[in-house]
């Protein structure tokens, strides 16, 4: 009987979310996966050739596809450190003692109040304009100069522009974990005369835990799925030096128009990145403590 | 504890009015739906060309007081058109009009489009100038557009860019000023997709050619046109500042302050040269590429109506497109709220800017040169080409063969 | 040494925070400026203040409209995302067993899809459901409300799951051996200590929401429908964007956001008191 009333329970607390998360997400997805098997350019009226396996054995040879994997990795990996460093030091900032504290708390979440798209253009002006008149007055043109038109810089002005816009993010996330530490934890240790690092290391850093594995996983899934900023901002150019996963399978899909391959592509990738990311969450999970 | 507790009934306390409210709103916007489907047949219009939006909407308001028809005019940005026009195209929930761009969009979107043909308004399209599946009409042209060599009068003589010698010694003596001779901008039609007509429109049959290059038969890089093309980029790379670093308002902005002597671009560019506010005249000149004195003059959008539809709403779209073509009323829209040069023998153009003059022109004496971009395979611009002209202004030591070379390369990829 | 630290501290802050205002100031700047004075210097201020652009953009907007819209969709849309993954994570934390692990790793790996990919199978099926049943989940308000749940669904349980761990269970067993539900359990006890967390998922999903273009431009089709996102299209054209018209519907887009932040931001924090006490 109790046991009964246990599942009912559980089911009444997770089943209506989950038919409408099914609805939204599950089964388009599952849709997805069936036309990866086809030849197909995503017009309905169209021929559907099912091929098998045909699409993926190509994705190892495309070297485009190839290149764009690599150029995501590298770039996630940047964002991942430079975002969660930065909104790290953010939250640490904003929830010390500082007269500006709440001001600021404000102004550095503010460019994730703008959505990736207005960014990447406000940004052209800040590369264009403000970075090479910066080059002028300083000399260093060698750093100061239009980063968008330089193959490798280009990726730079990306993971730049992503941290710029997430650091506020996952400084939100930081500051409900700092928040969610005793108070009386910290202060016992700073009896027992336990210096700043080592109550940053030894107590606030484990008991963040829970806000790591979040923001570690949002910032890797946003990093690998980036789309908005990578168009507006670069439009993966130049010369494809920064089109990014998405942007392939987007350009795959509704620029060639191979609407199969590209969601075979998806598929591939998600695969991938799902492993990374999962064994990421796991991990860090293991780590929290629980109170 | 007592915020919370406060917090909480509040929050449950609304959210069980939103429930109520989500039902009530629900159950309204489903009988609107339907309802539009029973009463009359309604139509509904999706087009590109975000500009002419609100005209639209006021001509579709117009239309529906004057024959009681709702028109309904969706809106999308200009950037994910297509893809939206796809999406929903394939879950039959397409509009009654729709725009296309060109030939390739129509090929492959072939079994949506009406056969348009029969209607007796067609007959009045300029020739040439609709656009056709073998026999089958399937695309009335917006209006007629051109493009070629913007040049501010103050500083340009039309007789010094009259021949391809004299042009790049015009841009080499503009670099020598400290002017830009030449500007391009960076999006894909403005750096490469315009320019890139000239070697292939000056063809004899443009058509022909770009087939025999799809079937290998030829390649671009043999072809003294390219040559020469791959060369007077090379030009432009040395003598102009870097195109990528432009964009289309900066293009146009350079121009106006007079920091540039000429730019290439069409005559939809007299729009921002108003709001730039210019205060010299302007002349749109023939890009003289091996002896070419015509400007590129054709269709850069089409009406469509969608086949997939109910004879009834098909009835309907074609029966706004009469209107718009052939009242009185439609057509002032098209003229004056548009800002088209018609592209029908029935309609009057009305007081164009001197951009759209010049093309005017050059259309109505026949002395053009295609669009050949219209017959590029699909997409070719955006995907394939316009990497290969970045890669050519990022790397000074591309040559102007290595870029014919990789836009040969371009062209294969996306006909294969 | 501490009071230099703590100016040093205090400096770094600022100049942070202003180098983090900066795009914003050149959205503000620039929607009082004409193409011409954009063009000759984006970053000065304008010559003049003039509400001409902003009369004008919500005009074009029908921004009243679109305001209503975006509002209602966003709070309803908030309020059951709240409490559907708050419950939902709260079970699939506190019954560890491998259903719950599956559940919960299929929600976030669903996050690591691009909707790119999606889209097109998810608006065939949108449309077919409408059709069929008549079930307005197509060109609604309910039915974009419905996708931004699930679309969301997964971000939020996360958020939770990760939080709800960090709750001494013992406060929910003495309230269970009181005789409570565990209805009553989750509201009465564990949901006002989420508090903290439930104003960071508000916040994320707002802007989110607010904000949100490709899922309503594809799903609204009446014009009466609209929310602001969607009207801002009009300055968005083939080859330019009218910048002044843009800036100023983008400045009266996020100020409610920016507001909404600055109110509910203050419950992170009032979370850190109320948990010290305990």
């Amino acid at each position: 009987m109790a046991k009964r009333n246990k599942i009912g329970w559980y089911l009444l607390f997770t089943v209506p979310l989950l038919i409408i998360f099914t609805i939204v997400v599950i089964i388009p997805f599952v849709i997805g996966i069936y036309y990866a098997f086809f030849q197909w350019d995503g017009i309905s009226a169209n021929p559907m050739e099912f091929n098998g396996l045909d699409n993926f054995f190509r994705l190892m040879d495309d070297e485009r596809f190839l290149r764009s994997t690599w150029l995501t990795v590298l770039f996630t990996v940047l964002s991942v450190i430079t975002v969660n460093a930065v909104g790290l030091a953010f939250a640490l900032l904003v929830t010390s003692k500082l007269k500006l504290a709440n001001l600021a708390r404000t102004m550095l979440f503010m460019p994730y109040l703008i959505g990736g798209l207005i960014l990447g253009y406000i940004w052209q002006f800040v590369f264009l304009d403000v970075f090479t008149l910066i080059g002028g007055i300083t000399g260093l043109d060698s750093l100061f100069f239009n980063w968008l038109n330089d193959e490798d810089f280009a990726l730079f002005a990306l993971v730049l522009v992503f941290t710029w816009q997430m650091a506020g993010y996952v400084m939100i996330v930081y500051i409900a974990g700092l928040q969610g530490i005793p108070g009386e934890v910290v202060e016992a240790a700073k009896m027992d005369g336990a210096s700043g690092w080592q109550r940053f290391s030894r107590i606030t850093v484990p008991l963040l835990m829970p806000a790591f594995t979040i923001s570690l996983f949002l910032t890797l899934s946003y990093g690998f799925k980036i789309y908005d900023v990578n168009l507006s901002l670069t439009g993966g150019g130049p010369a494809n030096a920064t089109e990014l996963f998405a942007m392939n399978i987007y350009n795959e899909i509704f620029g060639y128009n191979n609407y199969g391959y590209g969601q075979a592509k998806a598929i591939v990738f998600f695969v991938i990145v799902a492993a990374i990311t999962l064994t990421q969450v796991y991990l860090t999970k293991k780590r929290e403590v629980e109170m | 504890m007592t915020f919370n507790k406060k917090f909480l009934t509040g929050i449950t306390f609304t959210a069980a009015l939103t429930v109520l409210a989500a039902c009530g709103g629900g159950g309204d916007g489903g009988e609107q739906t339907e309802n539009a489907g029973e009463e009359t047949t309604g139509i509904s219009i999706f087009q590109s060309k975000v500009e002419i939006s609100e005209q639209l909407e006021a001509a579709a308001a117009a239309y529906e007081e004057e024959t009681g028809v709702p028109v309904e005019v969706i809106g999308t940005t200009g950037d994910d058109y297509a893809q939206q026009l796809q999406i929903r195209l394939n879950n039959q929930t397409g509009p009654s009009i729709f725009s296309i761009q060109n030939f390739e969009e129509a090929t492959r979107l072939e079994s949506y489009l009406y056969d348009l043909s029969g209607e007796d308004f067609v007959g009045d399209i300029a020739p040439d100038m609709e656009l056709m599946l073998e026999d089958k009409l399937v695309g009335i042209p917006y209006g007629v557009e051109g493009f070629g060599i913007v040049y501010n009068k103050d500083l340009v003589d039309p007789a010094d860019i009259a021949d391809y010698d004299s042009l790049v010694s015009t841009i080499e003596d503009f670099n020598a000023e400290g002017i830009n001779g030449f500007g391009l901008s960076s999006e894909a039609y403005f750096l490469i997709g315009h320019i890139s007509n000239y070697p292939f429109s000056i063809q004899e049959d443009p058509q022909a050619f770009m087939d025999q290059v799809t079937n290998g038969e030829v390649t671009l890089a043999e072809t003294p046109e390219f040559q020469k093309f791959g060369e007077f980029m090379e030009v432009v790379r040395e003598n102009t500042p870097n195109p990528l670093d432009k964009t289309y308002d900066t293009q146009v902005g350079d121009f106006a302050a007079g920091k540039t002597a000429m730019i290439h671009q069409g005559n939809w560019a007299a729009g921002m040269l108003d709001e730039f506010e210019v205060d010299f005249e302007v002349g749109m000149a023939p890009f003289p590429l091996e002896g070419n004195d015509k400007l590129a003059v054709g269709v850069g959008s089409n009406w469509a109506v969608n086949g997939d539809k109910d004879q009834a709403e098909i009835d309907a779209a074609i029966e706004f497109l009469n209107w718009l073509h052939t009242s009185e009323t439609g057509q002032k829209f098209i003229v004056e709220d548009f800002g088209f040069i018609p592209a029908m023998t029935n309609i009057e153009a009305g007081d164009l800017d001197p951009l759209s003059q010049a093309v005017l022109e050059a259309s109505n004496s026949g002395e053009t040169i295609p669009w050949s971009h219209n017959y590029y395979p699909a997409n070719v611009v955006p995907n394939d080409f316009t990497p290969a002209a970045e890669s050519f202004f990022v790397n000074e030591d591309m040559t102007g063969d290595e870029l014919i070379e990789n836009l040969q390369a371009a062209w294969e990829n996306a006909a294969q | 040494m501490g009071i230099l630290r703590k100016w040093s501290k205090e400096i770094l802050l600022l100049a942070m925070a202003i180098v983090f205002l900066s795009p914003i100031y050149i959205i503000f700047v620039n929607s009082f400026k004409n193409r011409r004075e954009l063009y000759e210097n984006t970053l000065a201020p304008p010559t003049e203040f003039t509400l001409e652009f902003y009369e004008g953009a919500m005009a074009r907007m029908d921004f009243f409209n679109a305001f209503l819209n975006s509002m209602y969709v966003t709070v309803v849309s908030v309020i059951f995302i709240v409490i559907l993954s708050s419950m939902t994570a709260w079970m699939l934390a506190r019954n560890a067993n491998w259903i719950s692990t599956v559940i919960f790793m299929t929600l976030i790996a669903t996050m690591l899809i691009p909707f790119q990919t999606i889209m097109m199978p998810l608006m065939q099926l949108v449309t077919g459901i409408t059709r069929s049943t008549g079930i307005p989940l197509y060109n609604s308000l309910s039915g974009l409300i419905f996708m931004n749940v699930g679309f969301n669904a997964a971000l939020s349980v996360f958020l939770y799951h990760g939080f709800v761990k960090s709750i001494p269970i013992s406060l929910e067993e003495a309230a269970t051996i009181d005789g409570a539900s565990k209805l009553g359990v989750f509201w009465r006890v564990v949901f006002p200590i989420l508090t903290p967390i439930t104003a960071t998922v508000m916040i994320l999903n707002v802007i989110l929401i607010w904000n949100d273009f490709l899922l309503p431009s594809l799903t609204l089709i009446d014009k009466e429908l609209r929310t602001i996102p969607l009207s801002v299209f009009y300055f968005f054209g083939e080859f330019t964007i009218e910048w002044n018209m843009a800036m100023a519907g983008l400045t009266l887009t996020i100020i409610p956001v920016v507001i909404f932040y600055m109110i509910s931001q203050k419950y992170i924090i009032k979370g850190i008191g109320e948990g010290a006490v305990k």
